[in-house]
């Protein structure tokens, strides 16, 4: 299957052409405006009190922005990242942040049920691994702490730099 | 300015470039080596699982540089560009190409595997045929890459481990993990005899190269100590110490310009920084761009001469694309069942397994039958945390998340390490696997991309099959769980061959028995595009071995010329 029918399918939208011929400035003003709601997720995705460290302690929502806007980011999934989240904010009638936990769990497993929203969440889940494991120079994983919950810690020698700048 | 004119123009600088540089500017030739990518040198390499071995950084961007791939999907034809699927097939494009990155578990080819046709004969729908060499032909480069590049290992006499010139290895095996006493317990109680895994990392120091300090995360990353025997290391900073070599980093080539029918004249690139072309001119030619994308160079060098692609007279150019059929499986070891080693010792970080095994080479089961099987290499599972922590996170087909999340995962890194086997066995060349040009898809310099179609034989599956099942019960004799396997016609998109099959009749072949292009003599190929049938081990050994032998038949082609 082609990936961008793989990342669109089950949605209403389809990866809009509007926002995909946007400029990344546009772009991201876009995330900022569902930036909160990507935190809330990761937040439920990975709480307070539990074995790893937690999504909000990590800063995971600005390791999010830093990673999708880089260069090297797939576009595609950069857009399918911030329409993800406006179609979560639309069918919770904008009202997912100020959700309880339970209801929180419930919306998100209800989004799971599309293919497209279990994409996103999908994603998501990947985005903010990437930031509790990847090495610190990536600002996430701060002192190492999510190597740390798993007692592992990654090799030697580690990266100065991100993405081998030489 | 006055262009400079090189005795031989090589084109990449991995496995197979780097040898037939090192040849070259050792016997006295003046050469230059074309590299798309930028050089890295050992102290700029780290251990950044995001950039190495998330993103493109040491690969093109796939939206800039892709292929198209053709698979068939119910029955039909679909092809689909590389940018699409997200599965790349570039292996590593810097100074020194894919070799930076291999895991470098090498075995030789057995001789049979020179000679698979008149061996079994021939099989339906695959397209076996001999080689025009045979293994004493290669012996002596096999010997000479295992010094010179410098394979580690530890020979003992097998059935099926070919004959060698010299008694063992320079280079004493690597350090292994504990985890090996019950993996050849548990081969001896099945009969099964594992063999110590050759590989291409120094176990002492060699030269400006020091010995492998066992970081732990070597396959897909570059080495910091130089023990990784890649191109690089091994042999394009000696060729650099001769003088003699220059290397145009940056430096993508387009196509192969010919003034005349039977001559390359110059090599058309662009620098990849300022986007300006230029032309590099020599003697010789040789091309080593990786099987799969020195088939689309020679495709796209097309010119008047040679209208279907320079060298294709035959059309066999493009034809018979090979890779590593075959499968993978794996089991875990779990601390509260774990017996007769510590579980401390298991999880000791850096030391390999270093076990492969030989014993279903050739098969010959009452039930099954005669036929050529494969050869298994043991290991960890990639020790990549981000990765490690992302897989099989799912519960009744919904994402586990929450606090269920971090206790599956901490459980899976602290209780528990994955032992896994690959399996290799000869995927048959057929009618269906090959490389072409795709007028339709151009890369950011506006050439066509290579467009692979891509289809295993049936045969490549019940191979594969047949050895998993053989490989579960000596990971359930080790006591793991959770024990699967699977065997597909999945491409291993860094271990490719064949496409320009090299042969004595130019009809049926595009080089000659030294990689030699038939119709144009001042053009070779020295990577593993030359490959009729594959064998069922990695190609590595056999590229630089084989890169080295046609690297002697070029000096003595420039001597002659000299003459
Ligand atoms: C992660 C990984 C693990 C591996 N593990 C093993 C293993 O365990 N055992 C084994 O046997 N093999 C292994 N391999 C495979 C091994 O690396 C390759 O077989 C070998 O490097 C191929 O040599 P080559 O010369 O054909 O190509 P490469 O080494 O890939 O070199 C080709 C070079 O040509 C350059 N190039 C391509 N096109 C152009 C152009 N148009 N202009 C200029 N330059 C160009 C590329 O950038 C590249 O640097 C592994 C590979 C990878 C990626
Ligand atoms: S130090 Fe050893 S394990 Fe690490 S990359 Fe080099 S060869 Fe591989």
């Amino acid at each position: 299957m082609q990936r961008r029918d793989f990342l669109v399918m089950g949605s209403a939208l389809s990866l809009s052409p509007y926002l995909h011929a946007e400029t990344v400035t546009t772009q991201q003003k876009a995330f900022r405006q569902v930036s909160s709601l990507i935190e809330a997720v990761q937040g439920h995705m990975f709480p307070e009190g539990g074995k790893l460290p937690s999504a909000r302690s990590m800063h995971t929502i600005r390791f999010t922005e830093e990673t999708i806007f880089h260069p090297t980011y797939d576009k595609d999934i950069r857009a399918f990242v911030i329409e993800g989240a406006q179609e979560l904010a639309k069918r919770e009638n904008e009202k997912f942040l100020s959700y309880t936990q339970r209801e929180k769990e419930r919306a998100l497993r209800r989004y799971e049920q599309t293919d497209y929203g279990s994409n996103w969440l999908s994603r998501i889940m990947t985005l903010t691994m990437e930031a509790l494991f990847s090495d610190p120079v990536y600002g996430s994983n701060i002192k190492a702490a999510g190597w740390k919950a798993l007692h592992t810690q990654g090799g030697e020698p580690r990266p100065k730099t991100r993405y081998i700048q030489l | 300015m006055k262009q400079t004119y090189y005795d031989a123009v090589i084109i990449g600088s991995g496995a197979s470039g780097g040898a037939v540089a090192y040849t070259l500017t050792k016997a006295g030739f003046n050469v230059a080596v074309i590299e798309k990518g930028r050089l890295m040198k050992r102290e700029d390499f780290s251990k950044d699982e995001l950039a190495y071995c998330r993103r493109d950084i040491v690969t093109p961007n796939l939206f800039e540089e892709y292929h198209v791939i053709e698979e068939k999907v119910d029955g039909k034809w679909e092809a689909t560009p590389t940018y699409d699927s997200g599965i790349s097939f570039w292996n590593g494009n810097i100074v020194g190409g894919s070799s930076n990155f291999m895991s470098g578990m090498l075995h030789r080819l057995h001789p049979d595997d020179f000679r698979l046709k008149s061996k079994y004969g021939p099989i339906e729908d695959a397209n076996v045929v001999d080689w025009p060499i045979s293994y004493e032909d290669l012996e002596p480069y096999y010997t000479l890459a295992e010094e010179l590049v410098g394979i580690s290992g530890h020979y003992e006499p097998h059935p099926y481990e070919p004959p060698r010139s010299t008694p063992n290895f320079t280079q004493p095996p690597t350090k292994e993990n504990a985890v090996v006493t019950l993996l050849d317990k548990s081969c001896k109680a099945l009969g099964v005899t594992p063999l110590v895994t050759p590989r291409a990392v120094l176990s002492k120091d060699k030269g400006h190269r020091h010995a492998c300090y066992y970081s732990n995360f070597c396959g897909s990353y570059g080495c910091s100590s130089g023990a990784k025997s890649s191109s690089r290391e091994a042999l394009l900073y000696p060729a650099l110490a001769t003088g003699r070599l220059t290397l145009l980093t940056n430096t993508h080539v387009k196509y192969l310009h010919s003034n005349s029918k039977d001559q390359v004249s110059h090599a058309v690139a662009v620098d990849t920084i300022t986007g300006k072309e230029k032309t590099i001119h020599g003697r010789l030619f040789i091309v080593a761009a990786q099987a799969h994308e020195s088939a689309r160079l020679l495709l796209n060098s097309a010119n008047k001469y040679h209208p279907n692609g320079l060298a294709n007279s035959s059309s066999e150019l493009g034809k018979n694309l090979i890779f590593s059929g075959g499968g993978s499986g794996q089991g875990e070891l779990h601390k509260e069942s774990l017996k007769e080693i510590s579980f401390d010792a298991l999880m000791q970080p850096g030391y390999f397994i270093n076990r492969s095994i030989l014993d279903w080479y050739f098969i010959d089961d009452w039930w099954h039958g005669k036929f050529k099987g494969g050869s298994v290499e043991w290991m960890f599972e990639h020790q990549n945390i981000i990765s490690r922590a992302r897989k099989n996170n799912y519960e009744d087909g919904r994402l586990v998340w929450g606090k269920a999340l971090g206790e599956r995962v901490v459980e899976r890194f602290t209780n528990q390490k994955s032992i896994r086997f690959e399996i290799f066995n000869d995927w048959l060349p057929n009618d269906n696997c090959y490389v072409t040009i795709d007028p339709k898809h151009k890369d950011k310099y506006g050439m066509p991309v290579g467009k692979l179609r891509i289809n295993g034989h049936p045969q490549d599956l019940k191979v594969g099959n047949y050895i998993a099942k053989k490989c579960e019960a000596i990971l359930e004799g080790m006591g793991a769980k959770n024990i699967y396997s699977s065997v597909s016609s999945a491409p291993a998109q860094n271990l490719v061959a064949g496409g320009c099959r090299f042969g004595d009749d130019p009809k049926t072949s595009v080089l000659n028995r030294y990689c030699q292009a038939h119709d144009v003599p001042n053009l070779f190929v020295a990577d593993a595009s030359f490959m009729p049938t594959g064998g069922s081990v990695a190609y590595t050994w056999t590229i630089y071995a084989n890169a080295l032998r046609i690297a002697d038949h070029i000096v003595d082609v420039l001597k002659k010329e000299q003459v």
